[in-house]
C-alpha cells in the first residue's frame, strides 16, 4: 500500500489515547488517495489501525463525506436545508446538478445544512463556502473548479465581515479572498 | 449594548494570528487564570452565570464543578459540530478568532483539572478547522498548549479532531463515541459525561461560544459579566439570523433584546411587503413561534415559557410567501437523515412523519392524517434515547397546532389537484390486525 | 476478583412491594414480584444495556421523564409505574413503530409462535397500526453465512447480533451500515459470517430476521418437542435443548447455565446434529468372508462373548470420550471382574501415576467455570478451547473484557522451564492490597499425556502450591480433558491404574499405547472399543501407525460405533451400532466436576440399543451378571461405586447438574 497513507494513518493514531480514534481522519485519508473509500480502501485502513473491516465499513456508512460508492473527484455539496431553501436552493440544486450533467469529474450533492447561512443560498466546493449564489454563477463556479481556480473569489465567505454593526471597535477593511483554502 | 465582548475585534486583519489576537489583550486571560487556582476560576466562572451557547443552556460553572476531583486522567471536549440548522456562529469565532477559543478552552481545562482535549469540528468546516491548526501550532510554540503552562504546574494537549458529516454527532455523547472512532450514536445516560465520557473518563463539554466567552468573563470577572443580559439569562449572546431577512448574519446582543429588535432593528425584517410567518428562535430543533411572539425578550426563560427554546441561538424567519407544509417537509426530512437509527421512535417516527407529509402534497392525504401526524409526534417526544427525535417533533407538532388550518387546506388543494376531491374523508386507518 | 454481592432492597412496584437486590436492572426486580417488563435490545448477556429499542419504558416516582426499565439500577424505595396511562401510551407507539417497517409476513416467517415480537405486540401492542405508506425494502432473504439467513426487512434493528459480534464473540465482523432507517445488519464487503460461534446470534434475534437456514421451513413451534440434555461434543458440555420432530432432532439450542456455557453453544454443537443422524450403523454387523454383514442381536452378542470368553485376560479396551459414565463403568467390570483384564484406558496417550491423578482431581484444588471470569488472573496452559471446549474461549473473553481478568498463556516449556515466571506475572495481577490473587490455571490434558506427563502434572501441581490455590477462594485448577468426557470416563474407572473414584487396584493394566504394542506384539488377542477409533484419535502419526498393525494384528475387535470409519470397516469383527448423544442416557462429568445428565430426545435409529445395555449382555454371556436391567440402575450402581458420588440420585442431578466438590461443603454445613 501507499507509504505516505500508511504514514499520515499511523500519526493521526499517534495522537490519541486510543489509536481507534483515528477511524475518521484515516478514512478520510484513504478517501484522499483512493478517490472513496472503496473496499480496498477500508482493507488498507484496517490493516493498519488493527480493526476489522467491518468495524470500519460500519464507521464510514455513517457519516456523509465519507463516500462509499465510487464519485466524482469535484465535490459540490449544495445546502437545501431550510436557510437556503426559504432563498432558492432547491432551484440551485437542481440547476447545478443538471449543468454538471454526466461529467463524471463533479459530485454534485443536496447538503444538509453546512452552517453559512449568512450567504444563503450556498455550496461548498471542495470544501470552499461560496454565496449567495444566483443561477447566473453557476457556469463559473464549474469554470473555476474544473480549472483548478479558486472558485468564484468574490463569493468566499472567508471574504466577508460580520454582520452585526456593533461588531468590531474600529472599521476593518473586508478580507482579500486567499484562493485555495478558502 | 455597551460593548461587543466576542466580535469586539472579529474582523480584524490577522486576529486569527497569535501576533495580532496577543496585541488585543489576547492569552491577559489566562495568565489572570493560571496566577490564581483552579478553584478561583471555577468560582468565577459560577459567579458569570454563563449558560451553555451549544442548545440546552446548562450552567457552564455547574457543569465543571460536577467533575470528580482527583488526577485521574480528565477530558475536556469542545463542541465544535455546529450543525444545527440556522447556526453559524461557532464558525465566525474560530475563522477569525481561534485564539480566543484557545484561551477560553485552557482556562476551562484549568478549573476542570483536564490535561487532555479535543476540539471536535464538523468536517465540512475546512477551512475553520485549517484555520484552528495553524492557530494551534502558534499556541504551542508560545508555551500555552503542552506542559507545564507558563509555569503553573497545569499541562494540556489539545487536537483538532474533524468529523465527517453526521448531526447527531453534536449530540454530546454521539460525539464521543465519534471522536472514540465509532459511528456517532449516543450513548445512554447516565452514566453522564462529567462521571464516565470519552475513554470511560471524565469529560467536559462545552460548545465554541461558551468556551470562546471565557477570557471575557476572567478578564471582566463573573460578577461583572453577569450584570450583562437577565436575571436568568446572562452575558452576550451570539444569534445566527437567516431566511426571510434583508441582512442575514450573525449578531452579538445582550440577552433579553426584543426578538423584534434582532429580526428587524439588525437584521432589517423579512423583504418589502413580506411579513413573518413564523420564526424558529432556536435552530430548526425549536417549535415555531409567530408575529405574536416578536416582541418577547430573546432570553432563555422567555422562550421556554412561550413553549419554544433558545436553542443554539439560530433565528430562522420564514416569511408569508411560504407554504407551512413546505417548512414541515424541509424540517422532518433533515431529521429522518440524521437520525443515527438506534432508537425506535425516532429513527421510524421520522421516517412516517415524513412519508405522510409527503402525501399531503401529492394529494393522497386526509384531514385524518393530521391527527395521526400530531399523535406521532406526541408518541416521539420524550421517548428518545437522545433529544434528536423530539427535535423533529417538537417544531412539527407546533406548526401543525399553529397552523392546522394551512395543513387542511393543503390537503383540500392538493387532493382536488389530484382528482380525489375533497370533502369529509375516510379515516386513513388500516384495515389490518398488527402481530 | 470480588463478585458482585448486592444488599437486598424493597421498592414498589405497581402499588406491590418487592424485595431485590439493589442495583437489579428494574425489568429483571419487576419479574420478582411478577410484573413483566417488555424489551427486545436487553440481553445482560451482551454486556451494558444499550436502551436503544424503548419497549421497557416505565414511570419512575419522581423523575419527569419515563424511564429505560433495561438501564436502570433498582434502588430502595423506587416507586415505579408500569401500568399508568403514560406508560401504555408508550409502549404502544413503540409497537407500532417497531412494526412500521416489519412486514408481517408471521405467516411464512419461521420464528412465527417462538418469535418475542409477536408476543410483545399481543401483550403490549395498539392492536391496530394506523401505518398506511409503503415500506422498507431489501432483497430477502439472503444468506449471511452457510448456515444463517438474513431477512432485513424483518430486522427490529435492537442491536443484539452486531453486539455480539462485537462484545461477546469479538470477531467483530458483524455490524450495522448506514443510518437512520436505512441502516442494516451486515458484513464487510458482503462476505458470509463466518466465525466458531456465529450460531448464537440466531438464538439472540427476537424477530425472524437471523434464521438457520438448516431449519428453514422445516417445523412450525406447536408442532415440535423440546427436550434438554448435554452435548458431548466437546469437554465443555454445553447445555442444550433439542427440538424434535417425529424422532429427528431439528435444531440444538442453548439451554443458558451459568457455570457451564453461560448460554452460548458453538457452531460445531449447534449445526451438527444433521451429520449425527446419517449414515449411520442401525444394526449389529459381523464379518463374514471379510464383509461386514447384519446379524440379530443374539449372534452378535453371542459371539462377543465367546471371543472375549476366549480372549480372557489377553483382552485389551479403549474407551471414546463420547461415551457415559455408566458405559465406562460397565466396561470396566467387565474387563477386571467378567475376564480379569485390567487392560482399559480412556486417556488417549500416557498413564499417569494414580497419585498425581488423585492430587490434580483434590476437590480443594478444582476451579468452577465462572471463577474463569472473575479470577485476577487466568494462566492457559496448552490449551487451545475452540476446538477442545470451544465455548470457554468466550468466558475467557468476557473475564478480559468485563472483569478485567488478565490472561497469560503459555506452554509445558513454560512450566517446566520458566514456573518463576509464570508465578510473578499471574500475582502481578492480584489486587493492590496484596491479598492474595485468585488465580485460576486452565490446563490442557495434552500437558500430561506426552513423555513428560508426571513430571508437567508435578510441575503443575507446584505451581498450584506456589501459587497458594489450594488456600484461595474462586482459585483453582481447571483441567480440558483431551475428550468430551474424559474427566467423567476417569473417575468410573476406565483407567488402567485406578478403578471407580481412582480407587487402588490390585493390578496396573496396560495403558492405550501398551494395548496397542501388546496386540502388535501378540501378547493380547482382543480389543474391545467403546466408541473410540484409536486411528482418527490417534495422537500422532506414529500411534496411528502403530494403531495400524494393532488393529491388523488383534484376532478379535468388538466396536460400538455409529458410523463405519475406516478401522471399523476394515478391522471390526463385530460392531454393535452406537448411539448418539441426542439417543443416549447416563450421565457424564464436566471438566470442572459437575456431573450433569443426558436424556434421551429421540429414538435410537434401526436395531440400536443403550451401550449400557450391550455391555450388561455381553458380560452375563461371558458369566457374570451385573444386574443392570435399566439405564437408571447403572446410574445407581456408579453412584453406589465412586465414593464422591455416594448417595447422587438422576433426579438429584436434574437438568443443572451436581458439583461433588460443592455437595460436599453443603453436606457438611
Ligand atoms: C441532536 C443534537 C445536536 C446537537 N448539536 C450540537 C452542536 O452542533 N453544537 C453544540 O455545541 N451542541 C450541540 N448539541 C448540544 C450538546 O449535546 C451539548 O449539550 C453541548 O455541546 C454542551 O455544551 P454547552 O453546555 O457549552 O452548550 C446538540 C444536541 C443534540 C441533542
Ligand atoms: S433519538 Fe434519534 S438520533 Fe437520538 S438515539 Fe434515537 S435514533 Fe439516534
Ligand atoms: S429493552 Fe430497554 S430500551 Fe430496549
Amino acid at each position: 500500500m501507499n507509504t505516505e497513507l500508511r504514514a499520515d494513518i499511523e500519526a493521526h493514531m499517534a495522537l490519541y489515547p486510543d489509536s481507534r480514534s483515528a477511524a475518521l481522519p484515516a478514512l478520510e485519508a484513504a478517501q484522499r488517495v483512493h478517490g472513496w473509500c472503496s473496499p480496498d480502501a477500508i482493507e488498507e485502513v484496517a490493516e493498519v489501525m488493527g480493526v476489522t473491516p467491518a468495524y470500519l465499513a460500519a464507521v464510514a456508512t455513517f457519516y456523509d463525506m465519507l463516500e462509499t460508492e465510487p464519485v466524482g473527484k469535484h465535490s459540490i455539496y449544495v445546502c437545501t436545508n431550510i436557510s437556503c431553501s426559504l432563498r432558492g436552493a432547491d432551484a440551485l440544486h437542481a440547476a447545478v446538478s443538471e449543468a454538471a450533467g454526466d461529467d463524471p469529474d463533479f459530485n454534485v450533492r443536496s447538503f444538509e445544512c453546512l452552517g453559512a447561512c449568512d450567504i444563503a443560498p450556498m455550496a461548498s466546493v471542495d470544501g470552499v463556502f461560496v454565496g449567495p449564489l444566483t443561477l447566473e454563477d453557476i457556469p463559473q463556479l464549474l469554470d473555476d473548479t474544473r480549472a483548478g481556480r479558486p472558485v468564484l473569489p468574490e463569493k468566499q465567505l472567508s471574504t466577508r465581515l460580520v454582520a452585526d454593526p456593533n461588531a468590531n471597535s474600529r472599521e476593518f477593511p473586508a478580507h482579500a479572498a486567499e484562493g485555495g483554502t478558502q | 449594548m455597551t460593548e461587543a465582548l466576542l466580535f469586539k475585534d472579529i474582523d480584524e486583519p490577522g486576529l486569527a494570528t497569535l501576533d495580532v489576537y496577543a496585541k488585543r489583550g489576547g492569552y491577559e486571560s489566562l495568565r489572570k487564570a493560571l496566577a490564581s487556582t483552579p478553584e478561583d476560576v471555577l468560582a468565577q466562572l459560577e459567579a458569570s452565570g454563563l449558560r451553555g451557547r451549544g442548545g440546552a443552556g446548562f450552567a457552564m460553572g455547574k457543569k465543571v464543578s460536577f467533575l470528580p476531583k482527583g488526577t485521574i486522567d480528565k477530558y475536556l471536549v469542545c463542541n465544535a459540530d455546529e450543525s444545527e440548522p440556522g447556526t453559524f456562529k461557532d464558525r465566525e469565532l474560530m475563522q477569525k478568532s481561534p485564539h480566543m477559543l484557545i484561551e477560553g478552552l485552557i482556562i476551562a481545562s484549568y478549573a476542570a483539572g483536564a490535561s487532555r482535549s479535543f476540539i471536535y469540528i464538523r468536517g465540512e468546516y475546512v477551512h475553520q478547522a485549517d484555520v484552528l491548526d495553524a492557530a494551534l501550532a502558534e499556541a504551542t510554540a508560545a508555551g500555552y498548549i503542552g506542559e507545564n503552562i507558563l509555569g503553573s504546574g497545569h499541562s494540556l494537549s489539545l487536537v483538532v479532531h474533524r468529523g465527517a458529516g453526521a448531526y447527531i454527532c453534536g449530540e454530546e455523547t454521539g460525539l464521543l463515541d465519534s471522536l472514540e472512532g465509532k459511528r456517532g450514536n449516543p450513548r445512554l445516560k447516565p452514566p453522564f459525561p462529567a462521571n464516565q465520557g470519552l475513554y470511560q473518563g471524565p469529560t467536559l463539554i462545552n460548545n465554541v461560544e461558551t468556551l470562546a466567552t471565557v477570557p471575557a468573563i476572567i478578564r471582566m470577572g463573573g460578577e461583572k459579566y453577569a450584570e450583562l443580559g437577565t436575571e436568568t439569562s446572562k452575558g452576550t449572546k451570539l444569534v445566527s439570523v437567516s431566511g426571510h431577512v434583508q441582512r442575514p448574519g450573525n449578531y452579538e446582543i445582550e440577552l433579553g433584546t426584543p426578538s423584534r429588535e434582532i429580526i428587524y432593528g439588525l437584521a432589517g425584517g423579512p423583504p418589502e411587503g413580506r411579513e413573518v410567518k413564523c420564526w424558529f428562535p432556536g435552530g430548526s430543533s425549536s417549535p415555531v413561534l409567530k408575529q405574536e411572539d416578536l416582541d418577547l425578550p430573546y432570553d432563555f426563560e422567555a422562550m421556554a415559557k412561550a413553549g419554544s427554546m433558545l436553542g443554539s441561538g439560530a433565528i430562522i424567519v420564514v416569511d408569508d410567501s411560504t407554504p407551512i407544509l413546505d417548512v414541515a417537509l424541509k424540517v422532518a426530512k433533515f431529521y429522518r437523515h440524521e437520525s443515527c437509527g438506534k432508537c425506535t421512535p425516532c429513527r421510524e417516527g421520522t421516517t412516517w412523519t415524513v412519508k405522510m407529509l409527503e402525501r399531503i402534497d401529492a394529494g393522497t392525504a386526509t384531514p385524518m392524517d393530521i391527527e395521526i401526524m400530531a399523535s406521532v409526534q406526541e408518541h416521539i417526544i420524550g421517548n428518545c434515547l437522545c433529544v434528536l427525535g423530539d427535535a423533529m417533533a417538537m417544531p412539527i407538532g407546533s406548526m401543525i397546532a399553529k397552523f392546522r388550518d394551512e395543513f387542511e387546506e393543503h390537503i383540500e388543494a392538493a387532493r382536488i389537484r389530484n382528482g380525489l376531491g375533497a370533502g369529509a374523508l375516510e379515516p386513513a386507518l388500516a384495515t389490518g390486525v398488527t402481530g | 476478583m470480588p463478585r458482585p454481592e448486592a444488599k437486598t432492597i424493597t421498592f414498589t412496584i405497581d402499588g406491590r412491594e418487592v424485595q431485590a437486590p439493589e442495583n437489579m436492572m428494574l425489568v429483571d426486580a419487576a419479574k420478582l414480584g411478577d410484573v413483566e417488563i417488555p424489551v427486545f435490545c436487553y440481553e445482560p448477556k451482551l454486556g451494558n444495556p444499550v436502551g436503544a429499542c424503548r419497549m421497557c419504558l416505565v414511570e419512575i416516582e419522581g423523575i419527569p421523564k419515563l424511564q429505560t426499565g433495561c438501564s436502570t439500577p433498582v434502588k430502595d424505595g423506587m416507586v415505579v409505574n408500569t401500568q399508568s396511562e403514560r406508560v401504555k401510551i408508550a409502549q404502544e407507539s413503540v409497537v407500532e413503530f417497531l412494526l412500521v417497517n416489519h412486514p408481517l409476513d408471521c405467516p411464512v416467517c419461521d420464528k412465527g409462535g417462538e418469535c418475542p415480537l409477536q408476543d410483545i405486540t399481543f401483550g403490549w401492542g395498539p392492536g391496530k397500526t394506523r401505518f398506511v405508506e409503503e415500506k422498507r425494502h431489501f432483497v430477502k432473504p439472503l444468506a449471511l453465512s452457510e448456515k444463517i439467513a438474513i431477512d432485513r426487512e424483518r430486522c427490529i434493528l435492537c442491536y443484539r447480533c452486531v453486539r455480539y459480534s462485537q462484545e461477546v464473540a469479538e470477531d467483530y465482523q458483524l455490524v450495522l451500515l448506514e443510518r437512520g432507517a436505512h441502516s442494516y445488519v451486515s458484513t464487510f464487503d458482503g462476505n458470509p459470517y463466518e466465525a466458531p460461534f456465529s450460531g448464537n446470534i440466531v438464538e439472540l434475534c427476537p424477530v425472524g430476521a437471523l434464521t438457520s437456514r438448516d431449519y428453514r421451513f422445516r417445523a412450525r413451534p406447536w408442532d415440535v418437542e423440546d427436550s434438554g440434555s448435554v452435548c458431548t461434543l466437546c469437554a465443555a458440555q454445553c447445555n442444550v435443548s433439542l427440538t424434535v420432530r417425529d424422532e429427528r432432532v431439528l435444531r440444538v439450542l442453548a439451554r443458558d447455565h451459568a457455570e457451564v456455557d453461560d448460554g452460548w453453544l458453538c457452531d460445531r454443537g449447534r449445526f451438527a446434529y444433521p451429520s449425527l443422524g446419517e449414515d449411520r450403523i442401525t444394526h449389529p454387523l459381523i464379518r463374514d468372508g471379510g464383509e461386514l454383514r447384519a446379524v440379530s442381536w443374539e449372534r452378535a452378542l453371542d459371539e462377543a462373548a465367546t471371543r472375549l470368553k476366549r480372549a480372557g485376560a489377553q483382552t485389551g479396551a479403549l474407551v471414546g470420550g463420547g461415551a457415559t459414565n455408566e458405559e465406562g463403568f460397565l466396561l470396566g467390570r467387565l474387563l477386571r471382574e467378567g475376564l480379569d483384564s485390567p487392560n482399559i484406558d480412556s486417556r488417549v496417550a500416557g498413564t499417569l501415576p494414580l497419585e498425581l491423578h488423585r492430587a490434580l482431581g483434590e476437590p480443594g484444588l478444582q476451579a468452577k467455570v465462572s471463577d474463569l471470569e472473575f479470577a485476577h488472573a487466568v494462566l492457559a496452559l496448552e490449551c487451545d478451547l475452540v476446538p477442545d471446549a470451544a465455548i470457554l474461549d468466550l468466558r475467557l473473553r468476557k473475564g478480559v473484557r468485563r472483569h478485567g481478568m488478565k490472561l497469560v498463556r503459555a506452554s509445558l516449556a513454560d512450566l517446566l522451564e520458566r514456573p518463576a515466571e509464570l508465578v510473578a506475572k499471574l500475582k502481578e495481577a492480584g489486587p493492590a492490597d496484596g491479598a492474595s490473587a485468585e488465580i485460576v490455571v486452565l490446563w490442557g490434558e495434552r500437558l500430561t499425556t506426552g513423555p513428560d506427563g508426571a513430571r508437567a502434572a508435578q510441575a503443575l501441581l507446584d505451581l498450584a502450591g506456589t501459587l497458594g490455590i489450594a488456600d484461595t477462594d474462586n482459585a483453582g485448577l481447571l483441567e480440558i480433558p483431551a475428550q468430551s468426557n474424559g474427566r467423567g470416563l476417569r473417575e468410573a474407572g476406565a483407567l488402567p491404574n485406578a478403578g471407580p473414584g481412582l480407587s487402588s487396584v490390585d493390578e496396573d493394566g496396560l495403558d492405550a499405547r501398551a494395548i496397542a504394542q501388546a496386540l502388535s506384539k501378540g501378547e493380547l488377542s482382543c480389543l474391545y472399543l467403546l466408541g473410540a477409533d484409536p486411528l482418527t484419535g490417534a495422537a500422532d502419526e506414529l500411534d496411528r501407525e502403530l494403531w495400524g498393525r494393532a488393529l491388523a494384528n488383534a484376532t478379535t475387535v468388538i466396536s460400538h460405533a455409529m458410523f463405519l470409519t475406516d478401522a471399523i470397516r476394515e478391522h471390526a469383527d463385530i460392531v454393535f451400532p452406537a448411539g448418539a448423544y441426542p439417543e443416549k442416557e447416563g450421565t457424564v462429568v464436566h471438566p470442572d466436576g459437575r456431573i450433569q445428565r443426558l436424556r434421551p430426545a429421540v429414538a435410537k435409529p434401526g436395531e440400536s440399543r443403550a451401550e449400557w445395555q450391550v455391555i450388561a449382555d455381553v458380560t452375563a454371556r461371558v458369566g457374570l451378571d451385573l444386574d443392570v436391567l435399566t439405564g437408571g440402575m447403572a446410574s445407581q450402581q456408579l453412584f453406589d461405586a465412586v465414593p464422591q458420588y455416594s448417595g447422587l440420585t438422576l433426579e438429584e442431578i436434574g437438568g443443572k447438574g451436581v458439583r461433588p466438590q460443592e455437595r460436599a461443603t453443603a453436606v457438611a454445613s
